[in-house]
């Protein structure tokens, strides 16, 4: 059967006419007239001409319903993204182009490496044009366009406003505060800066330091306290508690009482006995412990008189209190809270960690000075810490601003990898190649340490105070 | 880096077609632009979408917000509400997500949930047995939306004393709702953690709190 007679016998079928038996003469001239060739092949080429179109449609409806995800970019950041008709298994395209990716940026479409590439510079949720042609449609048809959503993120650092805080504050501090001093042979740099958290919404910095050096006997006093974000006016119970603590240890270690607690400790190293023990333990017990108890007394007090809860000057609390003897710098500490005190041999061989933190399973699971029950807790003599440093190197304090962007989680500060890291930043191992000297006639230390504080370190945006004893 | 997760449990029931579920999508839409012009949210912030009709799917894993694409979010012509076995899901989920402090590891912050119906739940008998699951998670705030007039506030104050009720489910209020949730999420953020309740942020003319 030839085209023409295929195509009518089931034309003619499906208009129920069948060509009977006697009708076959009929039917075979009918076929061959040429007018009728022609008629039918016409209707046949159109056919085709309709179904292919409706093949093209379809699959430019495929590849239209499709989503084509491209990652999203971040302005400033280098840019890479794979894009080919692999990755989305597009089989049916033959030949593809993007177009708009220069609204985002530096940013292009290396064809021969299948990737997207470059910097983008600018912010938003572009439209692209994927253009496309199928391997169904012939070479000098148009492109089919598709719109593609592409998002670039702004860059974080550049979101951050720094908005200074209300100087008419009751409880009003310096945004960033940098010292230096001399503690008898001991130099002690610290510097406490308002965290970008806290500057962009023109906030006040909660954290706090104080120190002192008795000149007349030797002991010297360094405090650090963290002032809980969400409490009212933490940014006074840390520098309340500091004060406390300072003036507590002021009070305390006059000349009498340093007199016979020096002799307590040296006989403690030179003539050591159960006996002796038991009553230095204790005297340390009394006079650190003692710190402790006064300055929750004190803030406790403070609320009262000034109708605030205790809860609303929460700050953590960390303290040291050392002295140089013969055989050693005696260092004795007191931390509650998530900030470490640790010292650091000179020649980097050593760390000692002088507290343990409180850290709860959720982030911000912290405890405070504030905190009622660390008094009455079992653990609480476990705060206190006594330790003879023969060859002293650094004494570090710090807040969790610091801690949390150079140490990340507690074990590290086990690691003396971390700590050689922590060194090399100061020494200038870092983005910004700011280096702290830490030497004693360094005219420029309070500078470099403010400087070296300013170092970005995405999700560290809260206050940072780093007390560094050399 | 501690991220602070973000749960929102969307109903997508048949009540919603229309011009409900195209609300939905612009606000949501707007919220997320909002948060990614907020540099804290953009360091911290992970998103997920749970939406139930007579499914119950995760639409969206935890996200991180910088590489969050939202997804459109469809729905049935019609069909039962299956919020407690949204719950169910949620909780799962939350606990697979959750990262807890650990020494070598940053705890994440206290998750925060958002739930918006324009109904009540179908299934009951799971709601019921979902509400004392949700509660047991540490989620740092639930905010419970009633959107519409259909919407019926005791069921969600089984879940969260914070409950909110839209009067109307268009374009607008949504939008305004949204807006307010990524301030609440922007409070969040500063005070992630610390606090034992999240305060919210006073809520726009449209957003009534039901107390």
């Amino acid at each position: 059967m030839d085209r023409t007679e295929k195509y009518l016998s089931s034309l003619f079928e499906s208009y129920k006419l069948p060509v009977s038996e006697k009708r076959k003469k009929l039917f075979e001239e009918f076929v061959i007239d040429s007018e009728n060739v022609e008629m039918v092949n016409t209707i046949v080429t159109n056919q085709k001409k309709m179904v292919d179109s409706w093949k093209i449609k379809n699959l430019i409806a495929d590849v239209n319903e499709k989503q084509l995800l491209i990652p999203n970019a971040t302005v400033d950041k280098k840019y890479e993204a794979e894009f080919s008709l692999k990755k989305y298994n597009l089989t049916e395209i033959s030949d593809f182009e993007i177009e708009g990716l220069e609204n985002a940026g530096e940013l292009s479409f290396e064809k021969a490496l299948g990737k997207i590439t470059g910097t983008p510079k600018n912010s938003g949720e572009f439209k692209l044009t994927f253009k496309f042609k199928l391997k169904a449609q012939s070479e000098d048809s148009a492109f089919n366009e598709k719109q593609i959503s592409f998002i670039v993120n702004p860059n974080p650092k550049s979101l951050w406003k720094d908005l200074p805080s209300d100087t008419t504050d009751t409880y009003w501090k310096e945004d960033n505060e940098t010292i230096y001093s001399k503690l008898g042979d001991k130099q002690l740099v610290v510097s406490s800066k308002r965290g970008r958290s806290h500057a962009n919404v023109g906030s006040f910095r909660d954290d706090d330091f104080a120190y002192t050096h008795i000149e007349s006997n030797g002991w010297s006093v360094v405090a650090v306290s963290d002032g809980a974000g969400s409490a009212k006016i933490s940014r006074y119970g840390s520098k309340l508690a500091c004060q406390t603590i300072v003036d507590y240890f002021i009070d305390k270690l006059n000349d009498e009482f340093s007199a016979s607690f020096s002799k307590l400790i040296e006989d403690n190293h030179n003539t050591p006995s159960d006996e002796i023990k038991k009553e230095l333990s204790l005297s340390i017990y009394n006079l650190i412990g003692g710190a402790a108890n006064q300055t929750h007394k004190t803030l406790n007090e403070y609320a009262t008189t000034n109708n605030f809860t205790l809860n609303d000057l929460n700050s953590t609390l960390i303290y040291t209190v050392f002295k140089t003897f013969s055989f050693g710098t005696v260092v004795l500490s007191f931390g509650v809270g998530d900030c470490p005190i640790a010292h650091l041999s000179k020649d980097l061989s050593e760390v000692k960690l002088l507290n343990w933190l409180d850290v709860g399973e959720f982030g911000g699971g912290t405890r405070f000075i504030t905190t009622t029950e660390i008094f009455a807790s079992q653990k609480f003599a476990s705060r206190i810490n006594f330790k003879i440093i023969e060859n002293f190197g650094y004494l570090f304090l710090m807040t969790d601003g610091i801690y949390d962007a150079k140490f990340v989680v507690e074990a590290n500060l086990e690691k003396l990898e971390t700590w050689k890291e922590f060194v090399a930043d100061l020494n200038g191992n870092n983005e910004s190649s700011i280096k702290v000297n830490l030497e004693e006639n360094n005219s420029n230390l309070c500078n470099e340490l403010s400087e070296w504080m300013d170092f970005w370190s995405p999700g560290n945006h809260d206050d940072r105070t780093l007390a560094i004893v050399f | 880096m501690r991220r602070l997760p973000v749960y929102f449990l969307l109903d997508t029931s048949g009540s919603m077609y229309g011009e409900p579920i195209q609300a939905l999508n612009n606000a949501l839409s707007g919220m997320i632009n909002t948060l990614r012009s907020d540099p804290q949210a953009l360091d911290s912030l992970w998103l997920s979408i749970i939406t139930f009709d007579k499914e119950v799917k995760q639409l969206m894993p935890l996200t991180e917000l910088v590489n969050f694409q939202l997804p459109e979010i469809v729905c049935p012509q019609s069909g039962p509400t299956n919020m407690g076995e949204a719950l169910m899901l949620l909780c799962k989920t939350v606990k697979q997500d959750m990262r807890k402090g650990t020494e070598d590891q940053k705890g994440d912050w206290k998750p925060l949930l958002f739930l918006m119906t324009d109904g009540s739940p179908s299934d009951l008998l799971q709601f019921k047995e979902a509400v004392p699951q949700v509660k047991a998670i540490n989620f740092g705030a639930i905010i419970a939306c009633a959107a519409g007039p259909k919407s019926k506030d005791e069921f969600l104050k089984e879940i969260t004393t914070n409950v909110v009720h839209l009067d109307t489910a268009d374009s607008l209020t949504l939008k305004s709702f949204f807006k307010w949730v990524s301030d609440t999420i922007e409070n969040g953020n500063k005070s992630a953690g610390v606090t034992e309740e999240l305060a919210l942020p006073t809520p726009p003319s449209e957003v009534h709190l039901v107390i």
